[in-house]
């Protein structure tokens, strides 16, 4: 600790008050001494003597700390009112590595959401040695909110819970319950990572209206996007403090004639108006393969604490999901087929199962169904059923299909095969997929198909 | 120079106050303020003694000063700048003027979810602690975030008769 903080303060200790909930307000000075007081949209603990702030616009403020490398830095508690000010030296500017990943992903994450993701970027992170730390004196606090839960226990029972499963879809239900039950977190959602097409598709959600299995959206895109594509948690505590905010830069951008054209927001997933948002990376194996999203309808619901414990769990569900992939047993003897194949098929109330093969988007009968690795993977399975009748599948085949080729399957086919079953449910198709025993598949069919090509 | 009519509206439109100075010694400096309102060409902020030491301590060495005025419900913000600053006592005569400024940001905070008791903690000091510093705005600077904060913005000349 630096001789300069008051007793008993510490920069790890007030990083609750860096949040932006109640915006970091920044004082500068010339070198004539004239000041300057601006507000700032972000503050990052760094080590226990330094802090980053985001610099993103060239401004008055900017000038100012270039000329004299001095600054103050005053910070409010979101949660009682209690105030801390610093006294600051700017060391230098980073533009790369963690510190810097960490602001913009954060800053991205908000500015996705109005529109001005192109607009209202990072162009470096400060860095400040804090040369001292003290309490604003005289403030009647307002007596802190109580933590909803015993996060680090009812962790440890959710942990305890996934470590029991040993089915993925499974999994997916206890760590979505769990998260209700036991954290309180009752709007989530679970985000697969597409790789090959830089999307993230809506794996399962729990506490919404409808579960929207199948959705996409842009990697980088909101909250989420921007988690998967950083690899680091991103949490927002007032979505509309951060959002006006957001909106007033690209205003001035907009008047200015800095920024593109207006867009519309990109409406956020989930609840129609959320005031609380965390999303946390699905990280095993040193790669990225999803992430959760929680929601909620209360301002600054989730704390560091959620985060740390969010983390952990996440970490967990990310392993597991990778090692639930069964062992294929050998391939079966080849079946008679069944004489599903040999109906002939009266066109008038046939399913049409469309394909476009250029992204391996599937359509019932003009209906979207799902596209990417799951799409390909059905159009298979119809394939052969129409071509041999046969309708049990073995998750070992489709990894070796050479017309699948597709570079990730191999990692989370069983969480692609679980997405596709829920989605054909969702859908109340007349065609679905069923377990058919440990590493095998079932293609039930109660409706004639005929195969289209979209894009032929 | 004095401020504009738009100014004024902002100034009683529930604004979050922030007054700043600079030490003799080129230490910036920064606190919270309670209230702001344009009296005959002159702009007063009301300030805590406690809270706000730091600064009042860096007005009375060089008169030097900027107040930044923040609306939450579109962060539209402006600063006014001056170096003629003094600090004289306010006391009881400037807690009506607090009280409203409080009750109008206590309800721009309201859409945001703060709870109304939670600006109490920075609005409640005692008469006694409450100081008024008045300053000639020597020019304004539109702070609203984003490219060109800082820029200035024109002022109008004084109008002795408000």
């Amino acid at each position: 600790m630096s001789a300069g903080f008051q007793d008993g303060l510490t920069l790890f200790g007030v990083r609750r008050m860096m949040e932006g909930v109640v915006p970091p307000v920044l004082a500068t000075a010339s070198a004539a001494r004239v000041p300057n007081v601006s507000y700032l949209s972000l503050a990052e603990y760094v080590d226990p003597l330094h802090i980053a702030l985001s610099y993103q616009f060239l401004n008055r403020s900017r000038e100012n700390v270039l000329a004299t490398r001095r600054a103050s830095l005053t910070l409010d508690d979101p949660y009682t009112g209690a105030g801390v000010v610093m006294q600051l030296e700017y060391v230098r500017t980073e533009t790369a590595g963690p510190v810097f990943e960490r602001l913009r992903a954060k800053l991205m994450g908000v500015a996705s959401h109005a529109g001005m993701a192109d607009v209202f970027h990072l162009r470096g992170a400060d860095i400040y040695h804090v040369l001292e730390l003290r309490r604003v004196p005289g403030r009647r606090e307002f007596p802190g909110a109580q933590p909803r839960v015993d996060l680090a226990v009812n962790s440890r029972l959710l942990s305890e819970r996934m470590a029991n499963c040993a089915e993925l879809a499974d999994l997916l239900d206890t760590l979505l319950v769990g998260l209700g039950e036991l954290l309180h977190i009752d709007h989530a959602m679970l985000w697969l990572f597409e790789g090959s097409q830089q999307v993230l598709t809506l794996l399962a959600s729990r506490g919404y209206d409808f579960d929207g299995a199948g959705a996409e959206i842009s990697v980088g895109e909101g909250i989420v996007g921007t988690a998967v594509r950083e690899g680091v948690p991103i949490r927002v505590g007032h979505m509309m403090n951060m959002a006006t905010y957001a909106r007033a830069a690209r205003d001035r951008a907009d008047a200015q004639g800095i920024a593109p054209a207006a867009r519309a927001e990109i409406r956020l997933p989930g609840l129609k108006e959320p005031r609380s948002q965390i999303a946390v990376p699905l990280r095993a194996r040193g790669r990225v393969l999803g992430a959760l999203l929680a929601e909620s309808g209360h301002d600054q619901f989730f704390g560091y604490d959620d985060e740390d414990a969010l983390m952990m769990l996440c970490g967990q569900f990310a392993v597991a999901m990778s090692l639930l992939q069964p062992q294929d047993p050998e391939p079966p003897p080849a079946a008679t087929p069944p004489a599903a194949a040999a109906v002939p098929v009266d066109s008038s109330r046939a399913l049409r199962l469309r394909r476009f093969a250029r992204d391996n988007s599937l359509f019932l009968d003009d209906v979207y169904l799902i596209r990417g690795v799951a799409g390909a993977i059905l159009w298979k399975l119809v394939n052969e059923f129409l071509r041999s009748g046969r309708r049990e599948f073995s998750n070992r085949e489709l990894r070796l299909a050479p017309e699948l080729r597709l570079p990730d399957v191999q990692d989370n086919l069983e969480v692609r095969l679980l997405l596709l079953q829920r989605r054909l449910t969702e859908q109340n198709a007349p065609l679905r997929l069923e377990k058919a025993g440990r590493g095998r598949l079932l293609l039930a069919v109660n409706r004639p198909i005929v195969l289209e090509q979209g894009d032929s | 120079m004095a401020l504009t009519q738009e100014m004024i509206d902002l100034l009683a439109a529930g604004v979050a106050h922030q007054v700043g100075g600079c030490t003799n010694s080129g230490r910036p400096v920064v606190c919270r303020g309670m209230a702001a309102q344009h009296e005959a060409g002159m702009l007063v902020i009301i300030v805590s003694a406690e809270s706000g030491f730091e600064v009042l301590d860096a007005i009375r060495q060089n008169g030097q000063i900027a107040v930044n005025v923040t609306l939450p419900a579109n962060f539209r913000s402006m600063s006014f700048v001056g170096s003629d600053a003094v600090v004289r006592g306010g006391g009881a005569a400037y807690r009506p003027l607090v009280t409203a400024r409080h009750a109008a940001f206590r309800a721009q905070l309201d859409a945001y979810g703060f709870p109304p008791d939670y600006t109490n903690a920075w609005y409640t000091p005692p008469d006694s602690d409450l100081v008024a510093i008045r300053f000639t705005p020597t020019s304004a600077r539109n702070q609203t975030p984003g490219p060109g904060a800082g820029n200035a913005v024109e002022l109008k000349p004084v109008d002795l008769e408000r």
